[in-house]
């Protein structure tokens, strides 16, 4: 199948709606986070920025806008001894690749099919690989933000971001990595449609294996918490962005949630069969595009699956405290890398056997395969438990 | 053996309870929306704060039953110096993680409430602008003499003398107590009962206990002396 050449009304009907649409969903999920926080805690949350100059509050939906203002008309702040230039750059790089892996997403809005019939600009034959290279740019982006401010708590977010994403990198390639080798393909609309045809990946064991490892990994890449070490305002005031103000501290936190949004997206791609639901069947011969019950359905299904991913990030980010250094390394190399490792093994073995085409024999295999799985889990984890010992009081009893 | 990361999904479920429940029980929220009552209402819930100068300014009732703040020393009767429950050890003063208790211990025992002779807290500061409210203290008193309070309105002008509380400002009858705190207060009060009856009851065996053993060992040391005369002899 050869594709026409792309006009430049194309690219910018395929990409300026995504960047509407995510910095649009950007503004309501930080709503949404402050307010389910707040709910977690017990404690209301924003209620009050509704209408202007009235006393409707619409459950505070007007906060994010406020926040906007607030930040574009706060004064940008350079430290005197800082890198200008990239001090600049820092906020800018860290959106960058964020708002390009977008493009990779298989999110079958209904415009993109309007156009020729066949414009998908960016569907790539690699973009697995594509997303991978990308989001290896935000660790630049951090480290450069917290070398180019000068200040000891900005380099120490920037060492720990290093740190933490170099080491989670590789289990979440490596749980990606099975996907890959059960499709046979680093297309996104090829993933997709083979788990429209089959199942999706995360009903089998190591489809599940590799989701937790893949999600677990993708907390600790967006830096979020219980992973949120780089800016770890109890220890290091807010790392890497600490000397940060105004619009560019604001493109900081754009950058962090579209990371988030992008991650997920994959994640969704990967596992919960993209925009695969009721109501869409997925054309194997017309690259990946689907027949819908209503324009945009499967788009819909795309997004409610992210943001079904961010809820639980926000849920986690309300339960569970902060990683130590140690725990957080511990856990990236001795507990995920060995079983996204073993993890691999197992898919290869399930693969050959589905081959056969036996349902008993199939069945049989998941049935091991998830034993094996288990047990090597809760093996590392008993190998890794440090000991625990009651709490002790000095001075009583 | 526990399910691998059953942990997660335990904490998972508390937060979800509380953001389920902050939706259906008003009486889960800490925090009050104060800035929109209507002009001249009263408050209608537990947790609505006074509007109106001299309006239970100062009630702490207008607060929930699970708010804590700063602690307080318990007092037993009217008159709080005489039935105070703090003998001043300083096992509070040395737990404390930011250091805001000073104690300074009484050179003479007096009587406590149960007509023991015991000592008391010459001095007793806390000073609320370090305090942490870690409710430390609380957990390590063997005397059951310091718990939080619920009040909330502590703003001064002074910031140095001003936040530093006092005996005369710490101390609060334990009827205080049962009204911020009714559930964890008779749960105290129980147990100290319990504790108390148990001792009491201890006590008594041991002091039957001591009284046989003093009646064989009388026995036993008249046959001794016995003996020894006989060897004496």
């Amino acid at each position: 199948m050869s594709l026409e050449p792309l006009t430049l009304t194309d690219i910018l009907i395929a990409t300026v709606p995504l960047m509407l649409i995510f910095a649009t969903l950007f503004a309501f999920t930080t709503w949404l986070e402050r307010k389910a926080l707040a709910r977690i805690q017990n404690r209301i949350g924003p209620n009050k920025v509704g209408i202007p100059c009235t006393r409707i509050g619409l459950f505070g939906l007007g906060q994010p806008a406020a926040d906007g203002i607030k930040m574009i008309f706060k004064e940008d702040i350079v430290p005197r001894g800082a890198d200008r230039l990239f001090h600049l750059l820092a906020p800018i790089l860290a959106l960058i690749p964020a708002m390009l892996v977008l493009c990779f997403l298989p999110l079958n809005f209904p415009w993109i099919k309007n156009i020729q019939g066949l414009v998908k600009p960016f569907m790539l034959d690699g973009a697995v690989i594509f997303f991978f290279a990308i989001t290896g740019l935000n660790t630049l982006a951090v480290f450069m933000a917290g070398w180019a401010s000068r200040n000891k708590y900005s380099l120490l977010g920037g060492i720990r971001a290093v740190a933490q994403m170099v080491s989670y990198e590789i289990p979440l390639v490596l749980s990606a990595v099975i996907v890959v080798m059960m499709v046979g393909s680093l297309n996104a609309a090829e993933i997709v449609k083979e788990q429209a045809d089959e199942y999706w990946f995360i009903l089998s064991p190591w489809g599940f294996t590799a989701f937790v490892i893949f999600f677990i990994a993708a907390l600790a890449e967006t830096n979020r918490s219980p992973f949120d070490l780089p800016e770890a305002e109890s220890e290091i005031i807010a790392g890497y962005f600490t000397e940060y103000s105004g619009f560019k501290f604001a493109l900081f936190f754009l950058g962090e949630y579209i990371a988030m949004f992008a991650i997920s997206g994959l994640a969704v791609t990967l596992f919960l069969g993209g925009g695969d639901g009721p109501g869409v069947t997925m054309n194997p011969e017309d690259q990946g595009l689907a027949t819908e019950a209503f324009p945009g359905l499967s788009a819909v299904w795309f997004l409610a699956k992210i943001f079904a991913l961010i809820a639980v990030m926000i849920w986690l980010r309300g339960t569970l405290p902060r990683l130590r250094v140690d725990q957080l390394m511990g856990f990236a190399w001795k507990f995920m890398l060995p079983l996204s490792i073993l993890n691999i093994l197992v898919a290869g073995f399930a693969w050959h056997a589905e081959q056969l085409d036996n349902t008993i024999i199939t069945v049989i295999t998941w049935v091991i395969s998830f034993a094996v799985l288990y047990g090597a889990a809760s093996g590392l984890n008993q190998l890794n438990r440090g000991k625990v010992r009651p709490r002790e009081y000095k001075y009583a009893e | 053996m526990t399910l691998l990361g059953s942990g997660i999904f335990k904490g998972m479920a508390v937060t979800f309870r509380n953001f389920v429940g902050s939706y259906f029980h008003r009486e889960r929220l800490p925090t009050n929306d104060y800035s929109w009552r209507t002009e001249g209402s009263l408050p209608q819930h537990a947790g609505d704060y006074p509007k109106e100068e001299g309006e239970q300014l100062r009630d702490t009732t207008t607060v929930t039953n699970y708010s804590r703040n700063f602690p307080m020393l318990l007092h037993d009767g009217s008159e709080p110096m005489d039935t105070i429950r703090c003998v001043a050890c300083q096992i509070c003063e040395r737990s404390c993680p930011p250091q805001c208790i000073y104690i300074e211990k009484s050179t003479e025992k007096k009587e406590d409430s149960s007509g023991k002779m015991q000592f008391y807290p010459a001095t007793f500061d806390i000073d609320v602008s370090v305090c942490m409210s870690c409710q430390i203290c609380v957990e390590v008193c063997p005397f059951d003499a310091i718990v939080m309070n619920s009040q909330f309105e502590l703003s001064t002008p002074n910031r140095f003398g001003g936040l530093l509380l006092h005996q005369g400002d710490l101390l609060k009858s334990n009827d205080y107590y049962h009204k911020i705190h009714p559930e964890e207060a008779a749960a105290r009060d129980k147990r100290i009962a319990d504790e108390k009856t148990a001792k009491e009851a201890k006590k008594k065996a041991a002091a039957e206990a001591a009284k046989k053993k003093a009646e064989a060992k009388a026995g036993a040391e008249t046959e001794a002396g016995d003996e020894k005369k006989e060897v004496a002899e």
